[in-house]
């Protein structure tokens, strides 16, 4: 699947560096915040900078950064298109962990060998092809859009989760704790869902911030590629595709949406690894 | 070894059979009519009807689902709607150019990972250790279209001392530019990099405290000799196993920096078909892309097989 260095099971020394998380947790945070916050707060700051439409890729007076392929202002549009990837890509990881916690629950609680394999063996097979093709195919095959993209973001997510899920919970259904809780007459649902999530805790945890970025990743990517939001919308991946041409013209088009993108992705990435080494 | 090739290679074949089944009936399953989704913003009723008769959609899925099989199996991989061609005809120009991209970007991949997961490993925890570590995972996963044009637009656009684009490249081409190369090959790497290098050096971290190691120091074996005779091959299984991952980023990769460079690869031609939803040409491409990761993956489960035959699972 994507982006998860599945290597937390290392032992004895090969633990990583350690001492250095307080420094590396601290860039992380201030690297990711500052895209976030503009994701954030940017949309209701837009009408402050917001300009009647110019020359494409101008650098005219009144537009700090230029205009952008329509015209429209750099400065604007950088502020008002953070919102989509980051909301379509929460979005998408809360479905991935709803889909995949279901699904790795259900495998482990399952008494029939039959079902758990039925369960876990199809996401086995969806790891053959790659998921970004995974997107293009139904992209091609369906209408595109939003809701398109984070259905798909969230089935090649969900795997991995429910695959955590089931490992954890194989052993943690069996246990005498559970086994309690069954005869003090709790539902069957509450137990397993319950018990499962609190004991899955810290791998789920420890998993949370490659399925961030791997869902930032998609989403961007299907955006860049044209079929997610459609070519006019204000956001990050759609203004990188769509302004390239300009990019000697007026770079600030790209670049701004891009620099922020990256910035965004080097952070989560910095924290979810402190964050990692630390559970353990 | 005949025994565990022979089931590996069965495993990989239903996979890659189910993949084309899955392909096949997500078509079907999916809501709206094939024809009309391919007529896309061209309704036309004449063109839809002619579509029908292209993708044969008047004969009952399960012969048209036997027949996409059997294609599959001699190699014909259906045309395309939008010019009528073959899909191997529209692929053979596009494979050079794709087929010399991931070649070149395994080629650099494998031994800088190697060296600094080994070199890392020496010193664990050692501040080396430490900006590796760090350097590696902040460039994980970071999407590749936004890092690329950063990259053109410091490298290509202010120190102009590498092409911005690959337009017009052809896998010969490529191979004799190497600038043309330098710029997708980096943002390539900087995705499978670091839970690749990671692995190599906590296998060799292990290795190093391992009986053997100790056993071969003590009878003087020392230094480089030790490092890669002793303990490498012993760290190395996770990291291939890794590796067969790492090929299914690079594909997904690949789809986004041919399309950020211009080259003329076999991308190009998969984005051409899902914008003019070229469903025939998606379809075959999807399996072959299924194909070649299975194919990566059961080649690093014999090598890791080879390097250590007790640790080979098949699931």
């Amino acid at each position: 699947m994507t982006a998860t260095p599945e290597t937390e099971r290392d032992h004895g020394r090969g633990r990583g560096p350690a001492g250095s998380g307080r420094a590396t947790l601290a860039v992380g945070v201030v690297l990711a915040l500052g895209p976030l916050l503009l994701a954030v707060v940017g949309p209701a700051l837009v009408p402050l900078v917001d300009q009647p439409r110019a020359a494409p890729y101008s650098s005219a007076d009144g537009h700090p950064f230029g205009t952008d392929q329509l015209g429209r202002d750099v400065l604007a549009m950088t502020l008002a298109g953070g919102r989509s990837m980051l909301v379509l890509a929460a979005v998408a990881t809360v479905a991935a962990y709803t889909l995949g916690i279901a699904l790795g629950a259900a495998a482990a609680a399952t008494r029939r060998r039959w079902l758990d394999d039925l369960l876990s063996r199809p996401l086995d097979i969806l790891l053959a092809v790659p998921s970004l093709l995974i997107l293009l195919l139904v992209a091609t095959l369906t209408d595109r859009g939003a809701g398109m993209v984070v259905l798909v973001v969230a089935l090649v997510n969900a795997p991995a989760i429910a695959r955590i899920v089931r490992a954890v919970g194989l052993d943690a259904l069996r246990s005498p704790a559970a086994e309690a809780m069954h005869l003090q007459g709790e539902r069957w649902v509450v137990v397993t869902i319950g018990h499962l999530v609190r004991v899955a805790r810290r791998p789920l945890l420890a998993d949370l911030g490659a399925r961030i970025t791997a869902a930032v990743y998609l989403v961007g990517a299907a955006n860049f590629l044209g079929v997610g939001l459609p070519p006019t919308a204000a956001d990050w991946a759609v203004a990188v595709d769509r302004n390239r041409a300009g990019l000697l013209l007026q770079p600030w088009a790209v670049l701004l949406p891009a620099v922020l993108i990256v910035l965004f992705t080097v952070g989560v990435n910095l924290c979810a690894d402190t964050l990692t080494r630390r559970r353990r | 070894m005949r025994r565990y090739l022979l089931r590996r290679g069965g495993i990989g074949l239903v996979q890659i059979l189910v993949v084309a089944t899955a392909v096949f009936w997500l078509a079907e399953a999916l809501p709206g009519d094939a024809a009309v989704v391919a007529a896309g913003d061209d309704p036309d009723p004449a063109r839809i009807a002619l579509i029908r008769e292209q993708l044969g959609l008047d004969e009952p899925a399960s012969q048209r689902y036997l027949s996409w099989l059997t294609g599959l199996a001699t190699g014909d991989l259906g045309s395309s709607l939008r010019t009528g061609q073959p899909v191997t005809e529209l692929l053979a120009p596009a494979l050079g150019p794709t087929v010399v991209l991931a070649v070149v970007t395994l080629a650099v991949l494998l031994p800088l990972a190697l060296t600094l997961g080994v070199t890392a490993a020496v010193r664990a925890d050692g501040w080396y250790d430490r900006a590796v570590s760090t350097t590696t995972v902040a460039l994980n996963a970071v999407p590749e279209f936004a890092l690329a044009v950063l990259l053109v637009a410091v490298f290509a656009l202010q120190l102009g001392v590498l092409p911005a684009t690959a337009v017009g490249a052809t896998g010969s081409s490529l191979l004799a530019e190497p600038s043309l190369l330098a710029l997708p090959v980096a943002v390539l790497l900087c995705r499978s990099l670091c839970a690749l290098t990671r692995l190599v050096r906590a296998g060799m971290v292990d290795a190093l405290d391992a009986e053997y190691v100790a056993y071969a120091r003590r009878h003087g074996v020392t230094g480089g000799r030790l490092l890669l005779r002793h303990a490498l091959p012993n760290a190395l299984p996770p990291a291939v196993q890794q590796l067969a991952r790492t090929a299914d980023w690079l594909i997904g990769g690949i789809i986004v920096v041919e399309a950020v460079f211009a080259v003329p690869g076999v991308s190009s031609v998969l984005v051409t078909a899902v914008s003019t939803r070229d469903i025939p040409v998606v379809q075959a491409l999807a399996v072959l892309f299924a194909v070649v990761t299975v194919a990566v993956n059961l080649l690093a489960d014999l090598v890791c097989h080879r390097l250590a035959p007790r640790s080979a699972v098949v699931t």
